[in-house]
């Protein structure tokens, strides 16, 4: 038993070696190919054009009818006077 | 021929399952239906569990040729991918197409986690060895610490297949069952300041190193370990169809369809296995125990190596993320973000904790590797294919025909 015992506990070792040194192989190869092959960003999309009158007329109309409706008023008690985009 | 009404029914009588149950047979329907129970009720890896338990109940309903051991029946022919290792590492491609290591190429240092947890495995091994197994049945047993099912049924088919079933449902079990083992452990071994800390974001990786990585595990470790090359191999098969972009349909199936379909024949593989003559045993419940103190000392040894991580790196590292290094991917790492939430609302530790996870899973197939090279039979693969030849043909005629061509060639 009690060298059954040991060798269990050599097998252990070994093994447990084996694993670290493996995944510290791994560990080495990732770095090095994440340096020889570093990350790009995707071009970024074309910035888009800006909105045409139509467009920011629509706006201000789905805009109105929704504050109006929040806030219990009629659409012509209130003027969106500007859109800002961030 | 003639025909008596009483001889005749006698017959039927005597055809019947009811007139060979025995004792045992009864106790194993009873486990079966406490499995199906545990899978429909308490949703414990329902996948699994639920047609791993049928796989029981068919088995042991006597005369219905449904135990993996009855030559010609239903379930033997399944068994066939078992006992000849084909369903593991086909789960193992599945598991390797649903799984993105980018968070471990994003921190590759967390493969040490991976590492840490497979103490579990020889902690096991060494008490499994203490309780009378030999060395073959106490690596079996130990890997159930990988906390990877596939792995387990592996190892156990090569090295101790007297032993699958209870080691089948062992692991699978304790995996279903890591939400209740692991924060207990995770909330002993660190302390509050510890649980907070709040890690960088990740670094985005680039496709190609995505792309190469498997192609390189493979290399390097099936080098090293030629025996795990069967599991690594395929898992890193299943993560190029992923990366590479061009396999689309390979990529889909193999990680749908494919898994589905050998996650049943491989469960009721497995379910086929547990008779009461190869379940009934006193090795049973010392597996069972020792399954639980694997999972134990694997999640102990992945969350202190987190705690050295953590000191070491000047407090950088949340040591809950080492508890994923069991693999169980992904409900380890679900478990190491739900204890960190728990404590601080705000920290998202999940993608952290997906790097130790999948390196769990590599760590527990080189750990696999390592029982194969140290106690596979090396003349098992000699022997198959030379029990092959008469059906695969000589090779010679083939290389015959390659010397021609590479002459026509040459002219």
């Amino acid at each position: 038993m009690e060298a059954s015992i040991s060798a269990a506990l050599n097998v252990s070792v070994l093994a447990m070696g084996v694993i670290f040194t493996v995944l510290v192989i791994l560990i080495f190869t990732i770095q090095l190919l994440v340096k020889l092959i570093p990350y790009k960003a995707p071009p970024a999309p074309p910035a888009r054009a800006a909105s045409s009158p139509s467009n920011q007329d629509d706006q201000v109309a789905a805009i109105t009818a929704t504050l109006a409706s929040h806030m219990g008023k009629r659409p012509d008690e209130f003027r969106i006077v500007n859109i800002q985009s961030h | 021929m003639e025909f008596s009404f009483s001889s005749s029914a006698s017959k039927i009588i005597h055809s019947t399952g009811f007139f060979s149950l025995g004792g045992g047979d009864i106790i194993m329907l009873g486990v079966a239906c406490v499995l199906i129970y545990l899978a429909i009720w308490k949703k414990f890896e329902p996948l699994l569990l639920l047609p791993i338990g049928f796989g029981c109940l068919l088995a042991n309903i006597p005369m219905s040729m449904m135990a993996s051991t009855d030559s010609g029946g239903l379930l033997n022919f399944f068994y066939q991918g078992v006992k000849h290792e084909i369903l593991p590492p086909l789960i193992f491609m599945g598991v390797g197409a649903l799984t993105d290591f980018g968070p471990l190429l994003a921190n590759p240092a967390t493969l040490l986690l991976g590492a840490a947890a497979q103490i579990g495995v020889y902690m096991t091994l060494i008490g499994a060895v203490y309780l009378g197994f030999n060395m073959q049945e106490a690596s079996a047993i130990g890997i159930i610490g990988g906390a990877d099912g596939p792995t387990s049924i592996f190892i156990a088919s090569k090295l101790a297949p007297h032993l699958l079933a209870p080691i089948a449902v062992a692991a699978y079990s304790y995996m279903s069952l890591v939400p209740l083992i692991q924060p207990p452990i995770m909330k002993l071994l660190t302390t509050e300041k510890e649980r907070k800390i709040k890690m960088e974001q990740l670094r985005p990786i680039s496709q190609t190193v995505k792309i190469i990585f498997p192609v390189i595990v493979t290399i390097v470790c099936c080098l090293l370990l030629p025996g795990v090359a069967p599991l690594l191999g395929m898992l890193m098969l299943g993560n190029l169809f992923r990366e590479s972009g061009v396999t689309a349909r390979l990529h889909e199936t193999t990680e749908t369809h494919l898994i589905n379909i050998v996650t049943i024949l491989l469960a009721l593989a497995v379910g086929s296995s547990m008779t009461a003559e190869s379940f009934l045993r006193v090795e049973t419940l010392k597996i069972i125990v020792l399954g639980l103190l694997a999972f134990s000392f694997a999640t102990a040894g992945g969350l202190l190596f987190g705690k050295l991580m953590c000191k070491f790196s000047g407090g950088k590292v949340n040591p809950l993320i080492g508890s994923a290094g069991v693999s169980a991917v992904p409900m380890a790492a679900r478990v190491s973000q739900k204890v960190g939430a728990d404590t601080d609302p705000t920290n998202f530790l999940l993608m952290h904790a997906m790097g130790p996870n999948v390196a769990g899973v590599i760590g527990s197939a080189v750990a696999a590797g390592v029982f194969i090279s140290l106690f596979g039979d090396a003349g098992a693969a000699i022997d198959t294919h030379a029990a092959l030849a008469p059906i695969i043909g000589n090779p010679e005629p083939g290389m015959q025909a390659l010397a021609t061509v590479v002459e026509a060639v040459k002219q």
